[in-house]
């Protein structure tokens, strides 16, 4: 995070592949398939959100790590805020897929494993918010976070990763759906879906380093 | 090692010299036993079951550590020079799994007597039950010792706990659901596995964790 917020580069490639994505991935051809249509291009902006918000989420603990070994506030700040913007990328995830689901599954909550181990993460991460705002002491809320989130990231992965794929859901790729690679022969999909992932996780990075930022500046004006 | 039997001891001396607590739990148990009882009329599915007696287990266990570092709150500083925090954090998960598997016995015979007992392979759901309530136990220690610190503590330990215990929760329902339905060893064994992973994932955390909320 320290190098992100030194340069510049990355927000350009975030830029001109966030242009590609969007155009490609509203008016390129799209394989043709049942039920799916032409909602599969759902596909570059619902999944890549999943992504960026892991990421984000793996930023912020990894900020938190070194939070507790160093003890340093610029940690602590960092780690806050990737994990506001992971939220945020998770409620965009949760809304695109709903949005989907209405058109595909014929209602937006169909109790499927993965909307609901989703839900519970996004839980778990309110619940760490709920803790900043009750510890007055700033050190304290700081460490006491920190340990936090350590914790619910060790309960995100199995959430996510491992209950999910205990049983059958109704995910394209699940449960005898055909997934991503049965149907992208060509792999049309994927030229637009991996520059997408990419894309999005930058501009997540993008609006933690602006958030980290501002409240350095706080930081300071406070002192 | 002796402070860790010198702290479960004392723990135990907190809790036989003001009794009221464990009589306060186990009465809990017991009206919600009896709130179930009178809400289902007296005749109950395996599944309804299954979801009761694990919800019910769920509240029970987490009232029961809510209060662990809440109530040494006074005594922090104390331990703070005199013990180290790899021997508070063991003594209180020694001390808590055993607390919490009387509240589990005594659970379980409330709960035979008046919605049955359990059926299908007993070993087995007995085994899968003591895992999962040792994944609960573990994980609400270190909750508790987080909420503490916080201002309304037990609410904190909701928050911060239901959500974090849920991937042990459904493992262990499922598994209890498909034993009582008459499954075996074959049928919960990858389910079993992975929540006995999930537990060690959580009281490694635990020991890993736990050193940097005391050092406050």
């Amino acid at each position: 995070m320290q190098y992100l917020l030194r340069t510049n580069w990355w927000k350009w490639a975030c830029a001109i592949l966030l242009i590609y994505v969007v155009i490609a991935g509203l008016l390129m051809p799209t394989p043709r398939l049942p039920i799916l249509n032409e909602t599969i291009r759902v596909l570059h902006f619902h999944v890549p959100m999943w992504f960026g918000m892991l990421f984000l989420f793996m930023g912020s603990v990894i900020h938190a790590i070194k939070y507790l070994s160093s003890g340093k506030q610029i940690n602590d700040t960092m780690s806050q805020s990737l994990a506001t913007v992971g939220v945020f990328f998770g409620i965009l995830g949760m809304v695109t897929g709903m949005f989907w689901a209405t058109f595909t599954w014929g209602e937006p909550w169909s109790s499927d494993p993965k909307q609901n181990a989703s839900a519970i993460g996004l839980l778990i991460y309110f619940a760490y918010f709920i803790l900043r705002g009750s510890i007055q002491d700033e050190q304290q809320r700081s460490k006491i976070s920190a340990v936090y989130n350590i914790f619910a990231f060790a309960a995100i992965i199995p959430l996510l990763f491992i209950l999910p794929r205990l049983t059958d859901s109704l995910h394209p790729g699940n449960g005898g759906n055909p997934g991503f690679n049965s149907y992208d022969l060509d792999s049309r999909l994927r030229t637009v879906f991996y520059p997408a992932v990419i894309g999005w996780t930058l501009l997540g990075f993008w609006i933690a380093s602006i958030r980290i930022k501002l409240q350095n500046i706080n930081h300071q004006l406070d002192d | 090692m002796d402070q860790v039997i010198a702290l479960v001891k004392k723990d135990l001396q907190v809790d036989w010299r003001n009794r009221y607590p464990v009589a306060g739990l186990i009465l809990y148990i017991i009206v919600l036993v009896i709130i179930g009882y009178l809400s289902f009329a007296n005749f109950i599915e395996p599944e309804v079951w299954n979801a009761l007696f694990w919800t019910i287990l769920l509240f029970t266990s987490v009232n029961a550590i809510a209060k662990s570092f809440i109530q040494e709150d006074d005594r922090s500083l104390y331990y703070f020079f005199t013990a180290k925090p790899i021997a508070i954090i063991l003594a209180k998960l020694v001390y808590h799994c055993v607390y919490q598997l009387i509240l589990l016995a005594i659970a379980l015979m409330a709960f035979s007597l008046f919605l049955g007992g359990p059926t299908g392979n007993l070993p087995l759901f007995y085994l899968n039950l003591i895992v999962g309530s040792l994944g609960l136990s573990s994980a609400f220690t270190l909750i508790s010792a987080l909420a503490s610190k916080t201002n309304n503590q037990s609410i904190m330990m909701a928050i911060l706990g239901f959500p974090v215990i849920i991937p042990v929760l459904i493992l262990a329902i499922s598994n209890s659901k498909m034993v009582i339905l008459g499954g075996g060893w074959a049928d919960i064994s990858t389910n079993f596995i992975a929540l006995v992973s999930v537990n060690m994932i959580i009281i490694a955390l635990t020991f890993i964790l736990f050193p940097f909320t005391w050092k406050s």
